[in-house]
């Protein structure tokens, strides 16, 4: 009789503890398990471009960063123009949220957008309203719900995704990757293709971009 | 006056020079401007140009006032607020999205999230404050140095 509780017991906590164990493990997206070079990109955003190009910038950055907003306003165009859209590169965004308490929430919320297919308009979305001070309440979850109104998103489903923490383990995995990578500060990319692949820390010009992805390409 | 007579010494031009190019290069480097990796280049970003402006002003000022406060101090006249007011500069230029923000978040947690935010987001007003700090210093130590050359004349 004893051996027989002892069993069932064993039996219900090994279960349970296969129950913590998944839900603790962050979501990765389906079926994915993708590697750009030396850097794991599994837990990072969709792939903006085609996804068979044969050159991949992997961004790490951080929402609240204003290197980050630099490049995006004066770097990012001209590279999206002349290697994205043509489908001679893709990029993928990965977060190195540590600059201030808002900036795991900010990158969260990003997933959340991309729960309903709009990461990307989302990504955009943050970059172009950020705000110089840090943790100055642009990107705190008022503003990021509002956001979400603004680009009609499904907001009873996203307000319940961001207040859930839903990715808080995705942008932690994506922050231990980063540092993995040797990231020290934001933003800074990898850039992987078939000659190879070349790291560029800061928000550089687009001449650096375009001889880098011609050196790797 | 005095300042041109300081840095009429080969030693003190020497330092001077050696001051600007020890702040200027770090906090361009630090700030965004200039880029060693994978090529070097410069480059300033539209709105940017206040924040170059006050890092040139910040080097070329601390060239001037140390090479000054260190004449004053070996002759026992200066005040070493160009040291405070370089230091605070110098401080200011490091934070933001770079490494030295990484390495106060990871040793202090979120006080150290705090420090960074603080000095990110006050950027322009604490260089104001460094560029102040610096002036007076080299009012008051020029004077000082003045002051006393003029009773050691008599």
């Amino acid at each position: 009789m004893n051996a027989r509780y002892a069993v069932a017991a064993a039996a219900a906590v090994v279960a349970a503890a296969a129950l913590v164990a998944y839900s603790a493990a962050p979501e990765a997206p389906a079926g994915e398990a993708r590697t750009h070079g030396s850097v794991s990109t599994a837990m990072g955003s969709p792939v903006l471009g085609d996804p068979d190009a044969p050159v991949t910038i992997v961004e790490f950055g951080d929402y609240q960063c204003h290197q980050c907003y630099n490049w995006f306003h004066n770097s990012k165009p001209q590279i999206t123009e002349r290697f994205i859209d043509s489908g001679e590169a893709n990029l993928v965004f990965v977060d190195m949220a540590f600059l201030g308490r808002d900036s795991p929430k900010a990158a969260q919320a990003t997933y959340c957008a991309g729960d309903q297919g709009e990461y990307w308009r989302y990504h955009d979305m943050l970059y172009k309203m950020q705000e110089p001070a840090i943790d100055g309440g642009w990107a705190s979850a008022e503003r990021l719900k509002a956001f979400a109104f603004a680009l009609n998103l499904d907001q009873q489903e996203f307000d319940s995704c961001l207040d859930s923490g839903k990715h808080s383990k995705r942008v932690q995995s994506n922050v231990s990757e980063a540092r993995k990578a040797g990231v020290t500060g934001t933003p800074t990319f990898v850039i992987v293709g078939p000659g190879g692949e070349q790291k560029i820390s800061g928000a550089q010009p687009y001449p650096v971009f375009e001889r880098t992805i011609e050196s790797v390409a | 006056m005095v300042t041109r007579q300081v840095l009429s010494r080969p030693a003190y031009a020497a330092m001077a020079a050696g001051v600007f190019a020890a702040m200027l290069v770090p906090m361009l480097s630090l700030s965004g401007f200039v880029f060693f990796e994978p090529y070097v280049v410069g480059h300033v970003p539209p709105g940017s140009e206040a924040s170059l402006a006050m890092i040139v002003a910040l080097s070329g000022l601390s060239a001037v006032v140390i090479p000054v406060n260190v004449y004053g101090i070996r002759a026992r006249m200066g005040r070493p607020g160009g040291f405070f007011g370089s230091a605070l500069g110098a401080a200011v230029g490091s934070c933001g999205c770079g490494p030295a923000t990484l390495a106060l978040v990871s040793a202090f947690g979120p006080a150290g999230a705090a420090a960074s935010a603080f000095l990110a987001n006050y950027e322009m007003p604490l260089r104001a404050a460094a560029l102040g700090v610096l002036l007076a210093s080299w009012w008051a130590s020029s004077r000082s140095i003045r002051a006393a050359c003029r009773v050691g004349q008599k």
